[in-house]
């Protein structure tokens, strides 16, 4: 028994970035080609897929970089929960614009440090070119996470992380925490 | 109106070099690399004090905020109009199609950057492209070359002074084309002179073209232009930060950020 249970241990943690990767994309996809499901039920399910794979305190701390270690901890569980609202948010808006879209792996490489990086391309069949989106994941308590995205050659992390400096350079934590619930706030998908 | 065309680019060009005049940062020439993959130089302009976490300078911030708001008054008046209207009259495959046109047409400056940088591949590449498109590709309007396998890669000049260890200078909004820098907004001139078109077509059918282009590009680019304004909290800050990221990366073809900025971006304090 001990050894059975070592060994799916083993293999669970075993899993290849690619993997975890390949996994992501075709249970987005799986949901988003859902035909009997509305609009809300698709980004709550996405939303659920999403929370599974990415590590948002991980997120929050590269977002913040030097700004994260001078907050206090229910400062830095509240940036990090309005930052995650953010996210699925501006993500969930995916849901009515996709059009057929498929996604490849076409490469990954070792960054050093417990990092890897799947790079993966969105194939639009209607036109208008392939997107490059690479994954930058880190092995987290033995398991595999997304802490970044890297669009077009743009990361997430590095994008947000100066925009919330400029907030926080003018107005502190508190500015940038009020900006972010008003943006989630109205960008909140009508409920019908 | 060719002359005011014409005025126009002169104005344009004065301007252009007026900046690189003024700025020491393209005064440095810098020495040639002999390997055919040059080592990153030192930033050649003066280092300016960062605050923590900002990764990049922006010395001209408020003339470019200024601009900023100037091209954004424009797009919400003139250019997203303009684009929706297009947008209502062409079908997506047409627009493509316009798309694909004037990319073909940037043949002669892709080609002349890819051997500027010793990229004799992309440089055969992209010929090929040329000549399956402008003909199997009627006159350019579809890409059949990508589907066989010769993808487009897009090189400026700006591409190829970053390539030879030039710095980006400082960061710069352009009127009407938006966030650039120093370093590739010269480059636009030389681009420009490189390009084919003129020879064949009055300046006035010229300006006419480029507007189609731009109507058409940003009627393309509609949702990632509105989807990118909602969700960012500074949007001038959104922008000057995925040019100069994207910048970076082309200029170091595919290759992630330089060593310095992942331990940054991803080891920020250090763990």
């Amino acid at each position: 028994m001990t050894f059975l249970a070592l060994f799916a241990q083993t293999a669970s943690t075993a899993e290849s970035p690619r993997d975890l990767v390949r996994k992501l994309s075709d249970a987005v996809i799986a949901v988003l080609q859902e035909k009997n499901l509305s609009a809300d039920a698709k980004r709550e399910k996405i939303r659920g897929i999403v929370q599974d794979y990415v590590d948002f305190t991980t997120m929050s701390r590269l977002v913040l970089a030097r700004n994260w270690s001078g907050l206090d901890d229910s400062k830095k569980a509240a940036f990090t929960e309005e930052f995650k609202q953010h996210l699925s948010v501006t993500y969930g808006r995916n849901v009515e614009t996709y059009n057929n879209e498929k996604v490849e792996i076409v490469g990954d490489r070792d960054e050093g440090r417990g990092d890897w990086t799947v790079q993966t391309k969105i194939l639009r069949p209607q036109g208008g070119g392939d997107i490059l989106v690479d994954y930058r994941l880190r092995r987290i308590d033995g398991e595999w996470k997304v802490i970044d995205l890297i669009i077009e050659r743009v990361s997430l992390v590095s994008n947000y992380r100066s925009q919330f400096q400029e907030v926080m350079a003018n107005g502190g934590i508190d500015k940038l925490l009020q900006l972010l619930r008003e943006k989630n706030a109205a960008g909140q998908p009508l409920k019908s | 109106m060719a002359d005011v065309a014409k005025r126009l680019v002169d104005r344009w060009f004065t301007f252009i070099l007026a900046l690189a005049l003024a700025s020491p940062v393209l005064a440095e020439e810098p020495p040639p690399h002999p390997g055919p993959r040059p080592m990153p130089l030192p930033p050649l302009a003066e280092p300016a004090p960062q605050p923590p976490g900002v990764g990049e300078g922006d010395p001209w911030e408020s003339f470019n905020r200024r601009m900023f708001w100037f091209n954004d008054k424009l797009d919400d008046y003139v250019l997203e109009p303009a684009a929706k209207g297009w947008d209502f009259v062409m079908p997506n495959r047409v627009e493509t199609c316009v798309s694909n046109f004037f990319y073909n047409l940037r043949f002669p400056i892709d080609t002349l950057n890819d051997l500027l940088q010793g990229k004799v591949q992309y440089a055969v590449t992209d010929v090929g492209r040329f000549f399956v498109n402008t003909t199997v590709g009627l006159a350019g309007f579809f890409d059949p070359a990508t589907s066989l396998g010769l993808e487009h890669h897009w090189e400026d000049f700006g591409q190829t002074l970053g390539w030879w260890g030039v710095g980006t200078g400082p960061y710069l909004v352009l009127p009407v084309l938006g966030p650039s820098d120093l370093r590739d907004g010269g480059g636009l001139i030389v681009d420009t002179a490189a390009s084919i078109t003129p020879f064949f077509v009055s300046s006035y059918y010229l300006l006419a073209a480029r507007t189609v282009d731009l109507v058409n590009t940003r009627a393309i680019y509609a949702d990632a232009i509105q989807k990118a304004k909602d969700s960012s909290l500074d949007y001038y800050t959104f922008v000057r930060n995925a040019y100069l990221q994207r910048r970076a990366s082309l200029v170091n073809d595919q290759a992630a950020a330089t060593e310095a900025t992942q331990e940054d971006l991803y080891h920020p304090e250090g763990d």
